[in-house]
């Protein structure tokens, strides 16, 4: 296959693959915030810096704290999407490994609700207000719900990736799959969160106006250890690869990804390098950063798939994309797809610039809150 | 033909339909919670800007922060859970529900994604907006919670009453399927009903509304519970579009179902009298113990309806698709050629505790056919339903299991595997002794084929019918 992914497939085949890896990328942004966002917050909690200004009462911390529980929502509803597709896409092998998994794998709901309400903890004016550690420890708490969450799809997906397992593993009643590319694929994704979340951050940090260069050398710093990372980990996981994959990511259908990855890391890397050294939020210079990470994100999420494209018989399960491509209702999703994209601009817009009545009281404990807190400083 | 195998988990002495059933009426509930909460805010949102009623903003926003941390936190993930537990329970089930809807699932999303906006919108704004943005968002929130119920109740429906569609046929015809509307106001006037229920917890335990602002917004949320008198009508419209068998299993001919459909009826009609004479006619006070009391036996009536929609579409789980075991009508006859475990790839976990070959054989045609509805011992338990029949009983009734009872499906294997499950039901009967004959006479599978033969591959009930 030497087409740049995904036109070396049937034409039904490559349109689920299309929309698959785009809704994951979206998922992948979302993820990012909630999972690398709790992870910083745990660290500033645990390590404030100097009393004077904790890091942990910083704008990079409070508006972490404030979004959260919207950033784990949004990568929840996110992920609903690609869930659907991966199921029309790879049925078998995705289900096989949910069963194969079975409690070990269903744990997720629950955690994730934990760690969904630890995140409302988290924001609540108790935990604001008290003693670090006690923030330290919720959000160190829903960060680890929110690692094992990722931990486990990992798990899944290289478990479905080896059908030849599957008898044995599921004969031996085990309930944990363990195999080499685990934790360097593991650290790739989780490495891979840092600079994304930074970034997001400064986003909303200058849309606010409350950037520190303090904060933002921090967050330079800490994306560029992220990068460094993924980098170091992606090598990892590369020299695991099986000879498919390895042919997916170096031939025609992979190669293009993997050059869009490497730009995007490299823009990535300079413009945090430019940050740290002078840490001025510049519109330009985000805007150029997130190209950078979208193309990053895009060519590796094309990659992971080309991983599991080379794993799996594919060409069998082409007859089976051409049924669920013949069923009805494309045109109505795209229909409601637009029009509900328009409203939930409006919904912003409603929000932003809905006007307030007069005499109205501000809402406790939302924003009100972080702008007191920023007027404190 | 290549027959999809996929491992098949042990529950212990729960039955699955206990796992899904389980999570499903609570998703339900939240679900309908939540639809009903937006068009309860919205109508407590125009009492506030019109002047109507003072504290409805008050209690409009106390509502909207416990529907957001239930239904945003909870009722979304167990959404998600419901997928995952589908694909635990019969993954060929809700495989072929995402092959013939995805488009219908995925325009739900757009909806879904719609509702999240709409709401955090205003739970992070909502405050500080003036009435007529907080009255669009409060309509966005409703109307998209709405459309989801739309979306999913067509999928639902069709599992039932596909109408009609066939496989890869229109996917409309099976959306707008005969139940699909009845099914769609009944679940519209619950959602309703739950959200007052809901509101007079709520609005008891918010600290900020006085006792008499509490019993004016109280009286003002039970119109929300008036479209209940509508229920009843729906409820009959409904069981006038199952399918004969469907309606009979729940009017008599199955205990369980019947049982359950009383304890349905019977909670919303308390529930409904109580709202109707008590609340809106009288205009007594409810206190917050009685609330709950209330919306207690709405999650009863709920769960005992979920129940009864689940239970009467047996023997199948897709209509006329796909039985409850997961087979297709058109795999039966092969797999009775070729048995129905020979290819199944899938160890047994426990294989050294049977006793022999033929009840390791046993125990995985009971895996593979009969565990999606039985345990062995536990809930639903083999042993407790057919441990107490002769052997020949057992081969007669196994064999002609869909005449046996009409809301089995027939059974899928060759007579040597029918033999090996009386066995081993024989054996767990026994108490799972380390010894254990073979039994291998060839009249004895000669007479199992027979009655299989005799018995057919068609369900019990067309069988009837056609009679």
């Amino acid at each position: 296959m030497n087409a740049p992914f995904p036109f070396g497939f049937p034409l039904p085949t490559a349109f689920y693959l299309t929309l698959y890896v785009l809704t994951l990328v979206i998922h992948v942004l979302f993820v990012s915030y909630a999972l690398a966002g709790t992870g910083y917050l745990a660290a500033v909690h645990f390590l404030p810096g100097h009393p004077s200004a904790p890091r942990h009462k910083g704008p990079a911390a409070q508006t972490l704290r404030d979004w959260m529980p919207l950033g784990l929502s949004g990568a929840i509803t996110a992920g609903v999407a690609p869930l659907l597709f991966i199921q029309i896409l790879y049925q078998r092998s995705f289900y096989t490994a949910n069963l194969l998994l079975f409690h070990r794998w269903m744990a997720i709901l629950p955690v994730l609700i934990a760690g969904f309400y630890l995140l409302y903890l988290l924001k609540s004016r108790r935990a604001a207000e008290g003693p670090a550690w006690r923030g330290g420890a919720l959000a160190l708490a829903a960060w680890l719900c929110f690692a094992f969450t990722g931990y486990s799809w990992t798990e899944n997906h290289l478990l479905s990736l080896q059908p030849g397992a599957w008898p044995a593993f599921f004969g031996a009643g085990s309930y944990f799959f363990w195999t080499a590319a685990l934790l360097p694929r593991l650290s790739l994704w989780a490495a891979g969160t840092i600079p994304v979340m930074a970034l997001l951050v400064c986003w909303q940090l200058w849309l606010g106006g409350v950037g520190s260069p303090a904060e933002v050398r921090r967050l330079a710093a800490l994306a560029l250890l992220g990068l460094l990372l993924s980098a170091l980990a992606a090598a990892g996981y590369g020299t695991l690869l099986p000879p498919g994959a390895r042919e997916f990511a170096s031939g025609g259908a992979g190669a293009p990804y993997l050059g869009l990855a490497l730009i995007g890391w490299m823009f990535q890397a300079g413009i945090w390098l430019t940050f740290w050294s002078k840490p001025d939020l510049r519109p330009g210079l985000l805007a150029a950063a997130s190209a950078g990470a979208l193309l990053s994100v895009l060519g590796m999420t094309v990659l992971r798939e080309g991983v599991r494209l080379a794993s799996l018989p594919v060409e069998r399960l082409y007859a089976l994309h051409e049924q669920a491509a013949r069923v009805g209702g494309l045109g109505v999703f795209l229909f409601f797809f637009v029009l509900n994209a328009a409203l939930v601009g409006w919904c912003v817009v409603l929000a932003r610039k809905g006007g307030a009545p007069e005499g109205a009281k501000p809402s406790p404990g939302k924003e009100e809150d972080f702008r007191e807190a920023l007027e404190r400083r | 033909m290549e027959f999809p195998y996929y491992p098949i988990n042990d529950f212990g002495p729960a039955m699955k339909g206990m796992i899904i059933g389980g999570l499903g009426i609570f998703h339900v509930f939240l679900a309908q919670f939540a639809i009903g909460g937006g068009m309860l805010m919205c109508y407590f949102q125009w009492l506030s800007q019109t002047g109507r009623e003072p504290a409805a903003r008050e209690a409009l926003d106390g509502y909207f922060k416990f529907l957001v941390l239930v239904s945003f936190v909870t009722g979304a993930l167990t959404g998600v859970g419901m997928w995952f537990t589908a694909i635990q329970i019969s993954p060929r089930t809700i495989g072929m529900m995402v092959e013939e809807f995805h488009w219908i699932w995925a325009t739900e999303w757009t909806f879904f994604c719609l509702e999240i906006a709409a709401g955090y919108a205003y739970y992070r704004h909502g405050a500080g907006l003036s009435d007529p943005a907080r009255m669009r968002l409060l309509v966005l929130y409703s109307v998209a919670a709405w459309f989801s119920l739309f979306w999913v109740n067509g999928i639902l429906s069709w599992q039932l009453t596909p109408g009609g569609w066939a496989p890869g046929g229109n996917v409309w015809a099976g959306f707008f399927n005969p139940s699909f509307w009845p099914s769609l106001l009944y679940r519209t006037f619950a959602s309703t009903s739950i959200a007052a229920l809901v509101a007079c917890v709520v609005v008891n335990a918010h600290p900020r509304l006085s006792l008499a602002q509490r019993d004016a917004v109280i009286h003002r949320a039970a119109h929300f519970l008036i479209p209940m008198v509508l229920m009843p009508f729906l409820g009959l419209w409904y069981l006038y579009t199952l399918p004969p068998d469907s309606r009979a299993w729940a009017l008599g001919g199955s205990a369980a179902m019947t049982l359950f459909t009383g304890v349905a009826a019977g909670a919303s009609l308390f529930v409904g009298l109580y709202a109707l004479i008590g609340l809106n006619l009288q205009r007594l006070t409810i206190n917050g113990a009685t609330a709950t009391l209330l919306l207690g036996l709405a999650f009863v009536a709920t769960g005992g309806g979920e129940f009864v929609r689940e239970g009467v579409r047996k023997p199948y789980t897709i209509r006329a698709a796909l039985f409850s075991n997961s087979i297709k009508p058109d795999e039966i006859a092969e797999l009775r050629r070729i048995g129905s475990v020979t290819r199944d790839p899938y160890p047994l976990r426990d294989a050294a505790r049977y006793p022999n070959d033929q009840v390791r054989l046993g125990a995985k045609v009971f895996r593979f056919q009969c565990s999606v509805c039985h345990t062995l011992s536990g809930a639903n338990g083999l042993v407790h339903l057919a441990g107490t029949w002769t052997p020949d009983q057992m081969r007669l009734n196994i064999a002609k299991l869909q005449q046996t009872k009409p809301f089995m499906p027939p059974f899928s294997g060759t007579a040597d595997e029918l033999e090996a499950l009386v066995q081993m039901i024989a054996w767990a009967k026994a108490g799972s002794p380390s010894e254990w004959p073979s039994s291998n006479e060839i009249a004895t599978i000669v007479q199992i084929d027979r009655w299989l033969q005799e018995a057919g591959i068609s369900p019990g009930w067309y069988r009837e019918r056609k009679q």
